[in-house]
């Protein structure tokens, strides 16, 4: 429940079939439950393994406003604590990443291994005989599973399982790896930062904006190779779909207008396989993992843009995973990290992070403008004397495919639509 | 450069000339004026997370040859830059200048920057190392590399749309 203009509510109440409530991206409160409610409840993706690859080394990442520290301990096991010290809470993970096999509190020296447990308590004499280090370890997020080398955590005990919630939009996690000839990707290449004054929320999945939010980097398309389907691959009569994968997992299929071969333009944001010999090189590869050229480029072709969103924290579009970190009903961090592809030629991941560098970035081509929008929705969202959002488009339209997929046109709002479900399910 | 080879004070005179009219034009959004100070094989750099690394194999900010600046210039002339519409206000100040010659005749200069950026009811101020490697050209410079080591360049930043 929470109080909507003077009247106690329910939270489920805030979404109705084609229209949401203001209160859902504005409502301090209700962020506060979502965090409880979702973020601390929920699978939600922490770290990639190849970020912590050797004993000993650790990365420190943020559920919301949790602090989390992902170490390999020397036993080669991969763990998750949180970053407080079990004595007074300071936090003892300094440094974003590195290789340790300790860590030391800097108040006062109290000591764990990089397995967790309390290792070392300095003049240890003043404590009574019922102190118990062992007692006393970082302590563990309660749940965590891998899937295809993504670390996934939940801070709740018990609920379903990582494999169950991933559901159907596994798969797609499965095609944005099968980029490289060795299922393998590496988040080697640094994060790009960034962040808006404005709900998390907005980090959706949304094919109807891309003519009109991002209309100079069709021009900028336009202007490199005359090709202006970008605008008709957005429209009512394109033939990409928008996706319902379910638990609030969904995708813009968009690889429906792709075509691969090498040397060819392509509209995706990875950019066409350059044919010289790192492109053939590759191509190679594929095609020795897929079995025939047509194989492996259709392999590619489903790699390169799974544009998928796993529900609640996780995007995966182009090269990019893209990690959301709710903060307040109006404030969010967005962490990008360009998949660089294990075994492929340097210059293969090299025109990865110039073609990440061109859409990605704060200072790129395309999302620092879906970044705007962003604030100017927050702006916009307070003026509630009408609070309905509209998100019908295509609703009563859609179609289920024979495998139970409900697909719309790319410009629906069916993927705004399923996780406002999940939403109202999680938050129920 | 006239025919007698300039003193090192002289020379550093003239990039801090040439570095003044960079920052006006940027400050005011000129950016074909921008553009022509570039030599055709210029690379425009903003290191993301450390200061140092290989571009080949890590992320930046911004990795631009000339082809990637005419498209920024490009693109920020055109309508439907959100963000830049409106155009964030900038004022910045490049001072501290170091100036040397490299082997192959360029100038190379390392300096600090302070920018102020006003836009949509927010101020960010932002605090950088500069390094430029200048071809001499007639009695100015073309830009054959500018490097620009922002001290946030491992924090979550905001709208960097602008030129920097």
């Amino acid at each position: 429940m929470t109080v909507v203009d003077g009247q106690e509510v329910s939270y489920s109440s805030l979404i109705e079939e084609g229209r949401v409530h203001s209160a859902v991206f504005t409502d301090e409160s209700i962020f506060e439950a979502e965090l409880q409610r979702i973020f601390y409840k929920f699978w939600v993706y922490l770290a990639h393994e190849s970020e912590v690859s050797q004993p000993g080394d650790y990365v420190r990442k943020s559920i919301g406003r949790h602090s989390i520290v992902v170490a390999r301990g020397t036993d080669g096991e991969v763990r998750a604590f949180f970053n407080r010290c079990r004595h007074r809470g300071t936090s003892i993970c300094r440094y974003e990443k590195g290789n340790a096999e300790f860590f030391r509190c800097p108040y006062h020296g109290w000591t764990y291994n990089n397995r967790g447990p309390l290792v070392g308590v300095p003049f240890p004499s003043r404590y009574g005989d019922d102190f118990d280090k062992g007692k006393l370890g970082l302590v563990q997020v309660p749940r965590l599973d891998t899937y295809r080398g993504f670390i996934f955590v939940s801070l709740a005990d018990e609920g379903q399982s990582l494999i169950e919630h991933l559901g159907r939009s596994a798969e797609y996690i499965d095609k944005f790896i099968q980029a490289s000839p060795t299922d393998k990707i590496q988040l080697s290449a640094g994060v790009s930062k960034s962040n808006f004054h404005g709900n998390w929320k907005f980090v959706g999945m949304d094919g109807y904006h891309v003519n009109f939010t991002h209309k100079t980097v069709q021009d900028l398309q336009v202007r490199k190779n005359g090709n202006a389907d970008s605008r008709k691959n957005n429209t009512d009569r394109a033939p990409n779909l928008a996706v319902d994968l379910a638990n609030g997992h969904c995708r813009l299929d968009l690889s429906l207008t792709d075509t691969v071969e090498i040397g060819k333009a392509t509209l995706s944001l990875i950019g066409e396989i350059p044919n010289t010999e790192a492109g053939r090189q590759y191509v190679a590869q594929m095609v020795e993992r897929w079995g025939s050229e047509a194989a492996a480029y259709e392999a590619i072709r489903e790699s390169r843009d799974v544009h998928v969103h796993v529900w609640p924290n996780l995007q995966l579009i182009g090269s990019e995973v893209r990690v959301i970190r709710p903060l307040a009903s109006g404030y969010t961090e967005v962490f990008g990290y360009p998949a660089m592809l294990a075994g492929v030629p340097g210059e293969i991941n090299e025109r990865r992070l110039r073609g990440y560098e061109w859409f990605n970035t704060v200072a790129a081509f395309g999302t620092p403008d879906d970044r705007e929008i962003f604030e100017r929705n927050q702006i916009g969202l307070q003026n509630d004397k009408e609070p309905w959002q509209v998100v019908s488009r295509g609703l009563g339209k859609a179609e289920v495919r024979e495998d139970g997929v409900v697909v719309g046109n790319i410009t629906d709002e069916v993927t705004q639509r399923t996780q406002l479900r999940q939403w109202a399910k999680a938050m129920r | 450069m006239s025919t007698a080879a300039p003193s090192l004070s002289e020379l550093k005179d003239q990039v801090d000339l040439f570095l003044t009219h960079e920052a006006d034009l940027v400050d005011r959004h000129k950016y074909d004026d921008w553009l022509a100070l570039w030599s055709p094989d210029g690379v425009y750099w903003v290191p993301c997370n450390e200061d140092d690394y290989d571009p080949a194999r890590h992320v930046s900010i911004i990795y631009d040859d000339y082809n990637r600046l005419q498209e920024r210039c490009f693109r920020l002339n055109q309508e439907g830059a959100h963000s830049q519409d409106p155009p964030s206000r900038l004022c910045r100040v490049v001072g501290n200048l170091a100036v040397s010659l490299s082997g192959e005749g360029h100038v190379l200069v390392r300096a600090n920057m302070i920018l102020v950026d006003v836009r949509s009811g927010e101020k960010n101020v932002y605090g950088a190392r500069l390094e430029y490697a200048l071809a001499p050209d007639g009695d100015s410079f073309k830009i054959r590399r500018k490097k620009v080591v922002l001290l946030d360049n491992d924090e979550p930043l905001g709208n960097l749309t602008f030129i920097l």
